[in-house]
């Protein structure tokens, strides 16, 4: 290309900018060739315009030779080009890294400081994208909604699922949606040879498969008639579970299994990622659904929707609306006007995605305001560091300028070292996202819905790249802003540098740092304390129960051996037999003071809904209550330490048929205000004899969660009174157990054999204290207090550095100034008194700015918290007073490196 | 006027880069060289030279720089570069590999 000499470059290379530039060369040199050819001829005899003939035959086609050569200079041109801002490239970015490794401690501290705030940030993208932003695992996932039923008038934010009877209707009227599925989440044991397993099954409707938009692995997915009563027994396996338990091997569909003491076929293999939304199925089984079955005012079952194409959930939502009006008229047996009326039964169709997200999507966006908070504080520290490190280049700078370096190429040097440290910092968040990411998946937080899906994926790869590369230019223009306005360099070089005072711009933009990041940490210290406040509320509510040293269990009888097909109490009899004995025999296990059963355990089933009706009181079916109404053994009450005034019933009672049972306080107080309920009779569904009896009440006891108000519960028997056999056998329940032992969990493996001696073919499942269980209820707000005290917690660490290093440079700065005021008589403690001042001067501004921010932004922490204002005054304030603190002693070391100046010395220096 | 031959496909770089080696010289240069050394008997078209001269100068065989003629206009002069140089040396190894084989040729056809 060029001979590589400096400053001697080919012509055509130095100036050509444009592509009339290549043509004028390629003109001239063609020129030059003519008018030689032609001179050429001329001399050899030939007239002038003879001549040029000649030469332009010879030639050829001129334009297009032309054309050619101005083609090949072009791209000649491009790739020299090319050569050259690589060249330039590697040479900034050689010096940069030359400079970076010459000032290592500089370097570390602001690759560290800024890995830490962009991997935060990152990691909490991550989190949110993969649970929030990312769709559904399903191929239809944009047109799938969430159907359900509010019921405001049962309880505020009660909402139902699907019923039998309203599935039917609804698929074969709407308008608006395509087809809707149903499933239920369910557990079933599968009986092999040696073990019988719980597994997690998802019972679907025929057209689920289809619905979602996923086509089976192998063999066949359901169908409508898979769904009819007395339809041949069938399964699909779960991706994972057929290559765990199957060893992937394609030969198991056709072959039976047992399922839940059921011979069934398995028919298929679900393609892998399928499942149901934020369930992992390892087993597939038809709904049981019947279309001529009597509609049932029953509502079980998990509906999904698929809107037809250009439909929009609105459009959904009224012909919802419009169907469930229409629900008294085509099921006037279960659909009553006085229901509608009082529960207030309604239809809400809302986008599936958001129904699997729920709550979580609003606290991750919060978090990621936390983090991105964090990173701004972290990068106003980078910043500052940038401001003092341009300070003291501003000679080397000025001599360059002078020299009559291109500004340009001044601006290319600082940002390629910004840059290279930003990038660096860049691949560090990776590495601390990563780790936070699998971090949070070991620690497996209940509150995340999708946590499976969560992983670094390329868009948080993305964010931590935009985030570095915006970070390293804003940090390699900072220092240039000088540059841009000029100044006069030569008033700074004839100062010779001695007199090193920042210029007041400077300074001011320094301290301005500081003020923004006191700011941003108060405020997010404040959303901290106030989240601390609350779970410490929430930790101090009195549920009613004492979970600790409690271990529980569910036990399921298969349903063909335990509820035998006959009417009365004989039908119950296995199950209170098979309870009962497991009930002796666990206490009679060492350690074990007391235990329990009970179909919908506190803090973890639902309490379901029931009509109840009350002696004394004209309740029509329109007008009874709903009530919580919970099947509990003899034992509940003393191993949850539940308090019961009254008495408990015994099993003598539940063998009797005596009809006694328990009422919650809150149930109590509505039913018989002023009354003592014990002694008071009531029934659920239906008036008249027979009527249950209360023989105990409780006292208040939180059963939903620990923010909800108490609970209205009937505690039942596990066998109906004489004459009203009202619900099936209980084959499913929960047994828990108190034992005296330190860890509940240790009792696991023998209460296992016990159930395995009583029956081999009964699972355990779901074992776990009922401590967890509490926690598990509280979920959502430990996991938002734990990442806020931690982003708090960095936001403090990150503004103590960020005052301190301020403070300190000014005292740096002025020490001419306080030798002098030293000089003149001024003592060590009035000058360590002005550099605190400074700092508290400092501090409060930030403080004051963040205060402000905080009562106009903690409103949005208000669904997370409990018991506590968004403006809560004892959390302000301790956050202001944390914060004073904090600039005092940042200020510390500094004060006292300010008193130690000596003035001789430093006058003499002057 | 002598019998134009024919230019053998690829050997144009050849001649181009063999000339270059006396010296830098401007396009018109080249082709009197070229047409001087070889009697006349070898025809380069402009048409086929500048495009030549320009891909080269791509490829970096050849350097180019703005000089006076001896007339004292302006002309772009072409100079061999070091990798012009290394291309020269392979260019003719091919060269006389490729006649060696063809003479070997026709000189077995002489002997039947």
């Amino acid at each position: 290309m060029s001979d590589g000499r400096e400053g001697k470059r080919p012509r055509l290379f130095r100036m050509p900018t444009s592509r009339g530039r290549l043509r004028g060369d390629i003109d001239r040199e063609l020129h030059f060739h003519i008018e030689g050819r032609i001179e050429e001829l001329i001399a050899s005899g030939l007239t002038r315009e003879q001549a040029e003939r000649e030469v332009a035959q010879r030639f050829g086609d001129m334009a297009a030779v032309r054309d050619q050569l101005e083609e090949i200079d072009t791209r000649t041109h491009r790739r020299h080009e090319l050569g050259e801002w690589r060249g330039a490239l590697a040479r900034d970015f050689g010096q940069a890294l030359r400079g970076i490794l010459l000032r290592p401690a500089f370097a570390a501290v602001v690759v560290l400081t800024l890995g830490l705030g962009i991997g935060a940030t990152t990691a909490i993208y991550a989190l949110l994208d993969a649970v929030v932003l990312r769709p559904l695992p399903y191929p239809n996932a944009a047109r799938l909604v969430y159907i359900e039923h509010p019921v405001p008038g049962v309880e505020t934010n009660a909402k139902w699922r699907m019923s039998q009877a309203g599935y039917f209707f609804f698929r074969k009227n709407s308008k608006a949606l395509e087809d809707i599925a149903l499933y239920n989440k369910s557990e079933a044991s599968l009986v092999t040879s040696d073990e019988a397993e719980r597994v997690r099954a998802a019972a679907v409707s025929g057209n689920f498969f289809e619905v979602v938009g996923a086509r089976p692995l192998l063999g066949r997915s359901f169908t409508d008639a898979d769904n009819l009563p007395n339809a041949p027994q069938v399964a699909m396996l779960g991706y994972s579970f057929w290559r765990q338990r199957f060893n992937g091997d394609p030969r198991v569909v056709g072959t039976r299994v047992s399922l839940g003491s059921v011979p069934v076929t398995i028919v298929g293999v679900a393609p892998e990622k399928l499942d149901l939304p934020d369930y992992q199925a390892q087993v597939w089984i038809p709904l049981e659904l019947d279309p001529n079955a009597p509609a049932v005012n029953s509502h079980y079952l998990d509906a999904i929707g698929r809107l037809r194409p250009g439909v929009m959930v609105a459009a959904a939502q009224a012909d919802a609306a419009r169907l469930t009006s229409r629900l008294p008229e085509e099921f006037p047996g279960a659909y009553t006007p006085g229901f509608m009326r009082e529960s207030r039964f309604g239809v809400l169709v809302s986008p599936l995605r958001d129904r699997v997200i729920g709550a979580m999507s609003h606290t991750l966006w919060i978090l990621l305001g936390a983090v991105a908070i964090v990173m701004l504080i972290a990068f106003a520290n980078v910043a500052n560091l940038f401001l003092v490190r341009a300070e003291a280049r501003r000679r080397e700078t000025d001599i360059r300028l002078a020299l009559g370096a291109d500004r340009l190429h001044l601006a290319g040097h600082y940002i390629a070292e910004s840059m290279l440290l930003s990038l660096i910092g860049g691949v560090l968040a990776v590495g601390l996202a990563y780790g936070a990411i699998r971090f949070l998946l070991v620690l497996n937080p209940s509150s995340v819905p999708r946590l499976p899906e969560v992983s670094l994926g390329w868009q948080a790869g993305v964010v931590a790249l935009v985030l570095s590369l915006g970070a390293g230019t804003v940090l390699g223009l900072l220092p240039l802003t000088r540059l841009a306005l000029g100044g006069d360099r030569v008033s700074t070089l004839r100062e010779g540098g001695r007199t090193q005072t920042a210029s007041r711009g400077q300074l001011s933009a320094r301290s301005a740092l500081v003020v923004a990041q006191m700011a941003l940490a108060v405020m997010l210290l404040a959303a901290a304390g106030l989240m601390v406040r609350s779970f410490q509320r929430l930790r101090s509510v009195q549920p009613g129960f004492d979970a600790s040293g409690v271990l529980t269990f569910e036990v399921s009888l298969p349903y063909s051996r335990y509820a035998p097909n006959v009417r009365g109490p004989a039908a119950y009899l296995p199950v209170f037999r098979f309870h009962r004995d497991l009930e002796q025999q666990l206490a009679a296990l060492p350690g074990v003071t007391s235990v329990g059963m009970t179909q919908a355990l506190a803090m973890k089933d639902g309490d379901g809904c029931a009509l109840v009706f009350v002696k004394g009181r004209d309740y029509t079916r329109e007008t009874a209550p709903c009530v919580g109404t919970v099947i509990a053994g003899p034992g509940y009450f003393s191993t949850l330490g539940i308090a019961v005034r009254g008495r408990v019933p015994t099993w003598a009672d539940v063998d009797d048929q005596t009809g006694a049972v328990v009422v919650s306080k809150a149930l109590a107080q509505r039913m018989w205000p002023g009354e003592d309920p014990i002694g008071k009779e009531l029934r659920p569904n239906g008036t008249g004899a027979p009527w249950y009896h209360v023989v105990g009440v409780t006292g208040d006891v939180l059963t939903r969660s620990l923010d909800q108000p108490p609970s209205e519960i009937v505690y039942y028997p596990m066998v109906p009174i004489q004459g009203a056999p009202l619900w099936s056998p209980p084959t499913h329940m929960t047994v828990a157990i108190r034992t005296r032992a330190p860890d509940p969990l240790s009792l696991a493996p023998a209460a296992r054999r016990l159930v395995k001696a009583l029956d081999r073919e009964v699972p355990v499942a779901n074992v776990q204290t009922m401590e967890t269980i509490v926690e598990q209820s509280t979920a959502r707000t430990t996991f938002a207090m734990l990442l806020l005290a931690v982003a708090g917690g960095m936001a403090l660490v990150l503004s103590a550095v960020g005052i301190y290093g301020v403070i300190s440079y000014t005292v740096a700065q002025r020490r001419p100034e306080i030798g002098v005021r030293m000089a003149l008589g001024a003592q060590a403690a009035q000058v360590g008194r002005m550099v605190v001042a400074q700092s508290l001067r400092v501090a409060t501004a930030g403080i004051a700015i963040g205060l402000l921010g905080a009562f106009a932004t903690t409103r949005v922490l208000q669904s997370l918290l409990f018991g506590v204002s968004p403006t809560d005054p004892v959390t302000l304030g301790g956050v202001t007073v944390l914060l004073v603190m904090l600039g005092a002693l940042a200020a510390y070391a500094p004060a006292r490196r300010a008193t130690k100046v000596d003035p001789v010395e430093v006058l003499r220096r002057e | 006027m002598a019998e134009d031959l024919d230019l053998l496909r690829g050997t144009l770089d050849l001649l181009i880069l063999k000339t270059l080696s006396w010296g830098p010289m401007h396009g018109l240069a080249v082709l009197r060289w070229i047409e001087q050394v070889t009697e006349q008997r070898l025809q380069i078209t402009e048409g086929a030279l500048y495009p030549a001269l320009h891909r080269m100068e791509q490829k970096g065989w050849l350097g180019a720089d703005w000089g006076y003629s001896n007339r004292n206009r302006e002309a772009k002069f072409y100079k061999l570069t070091a990798a012009g140089r290394r291309q020269l040396t392979a260019e003719l190894s091919k060269w006389s590999r490729y006649t060696e084989a063809v003479n070997l040729l026709i000189a077995a056809e002489g002997a039947r």
